[in-house]
């Protein structure tokens, strides 16, 4: 991994974005969809929060960082809880 | 006592913040009552979804993501007394941004071509709501990036790549909901 923070972080979110968009391309069995999506909101997630971190500088205010992280995991949960409804019933 | 907030600890400019959490806030609400409109007709959605073009929308996530990590390099070179380069950076942030909008528009294009509107199905209607709300802030995004390699004071570029980082965000969001769970 490069040794920049700043090129770092556009590394990760290429691999994070790369990934979620192959997992939704991936033709996965009809029981495995549920997964298919928690993973492509978690990753979406990790990109928000490396954006957050290292492009708008949080990393230098662990507070708002964990705040941040924190009530977007909470809305990706919300996202997913809707996701999964349909599948449920 | 010490009269230091928990305020102080935030990068730039405190309004920024304010801008950056509405909207959020704002697109976070459009992205809720989507996936919850898609309760009512999963199926629908999923056909819907189908004439979006999957690999366009992660060509422009690249784009979008390269375009602020641009934007980040521009504030930490002008910090470093680097103007030239800050203003190439920014310069070459909202080029990428202006390629991004190109790519929407080949977007909506090609669903025009297919006889695609908002009411097709509810589903665009989110779709042109968020999608078209997003690239209105990536042109202003644009014109915020260009007027601050103009103006190319530290605390204006701070205040200018902070908001083209909030459309970086909204887009890592909007992404993964509308074009990629199935």
């Amino acid at each position: 991994m490069p040794r920049d923070p700043l090129l770092r972080a556009w590394v990760a979110l290429m691999a994070l974005s790369l990934g979620s968009t192959l997992i939704s391309l991936w033709h996965w069995p009809p029981d495995l969809t549920a997964l298919a999506g928690a993973l492509i909101l978690t990753l979406g997630w990790l990109k928000a929060r490396v954006i957050l971190a290292r492009y708008l500088g949080l990393v230098a205010a662990p507070f708002w960082r964990r705040g941040f992280g924190l009530c977007l995991a909470l809305f990706c949960l919300l996202l997913l809880g809707l996701y999964l409804l349909p599948l449920a019933v | 006592m010490s009269d230091t907030s928990v305020f102080d600890e935030l990068p730039g400019d405190l309004m920024i913040w304010v801008l950056i959490v509405s909207e959020v806030l704002v697109f976070g609400a459009g992205l809720a009552a989507f996936m919850a409109v898609r309760i009512t007709d999963p199926e629908g959605f999923a056909t819907a979804q189908d004439a979006l073009y999957r690999t366009g929308a992660a060509l422009n996530t690249v784009v979008l993501i390269t375009s602020g990590a641009l934007a980040a390099w521009a504030l930490r070179l002008r910090e470093d007394a680097r103007r030239g380069l800050a203003r190439l950076a920014l310069v070459g942030a909202a080029l990428l941004g202006a390629v991004f909008l190109i790519v929407k528009l080949a977007e909506y294009a090609g669903k025009a071509a297919d006889g695609i509107a908002w009411d097709t199905h509810p589903f665009f209607t989110f779709y042109y709501g968020l999608t078209g709300f997003h690239a209105a802030h990536v042109l202003a995004g644009v014109v915020v990036l260009l007027l601050v390699a103009w103006k190319d004071e530290p605390r204006n570029i701070e205040a200018g790549a902070a908001f083209w980082h909030m459309v970086d965000l909204v887009w890592v969001l909007l992404f993964p909901v509308l074009y990629l769970l199935r």
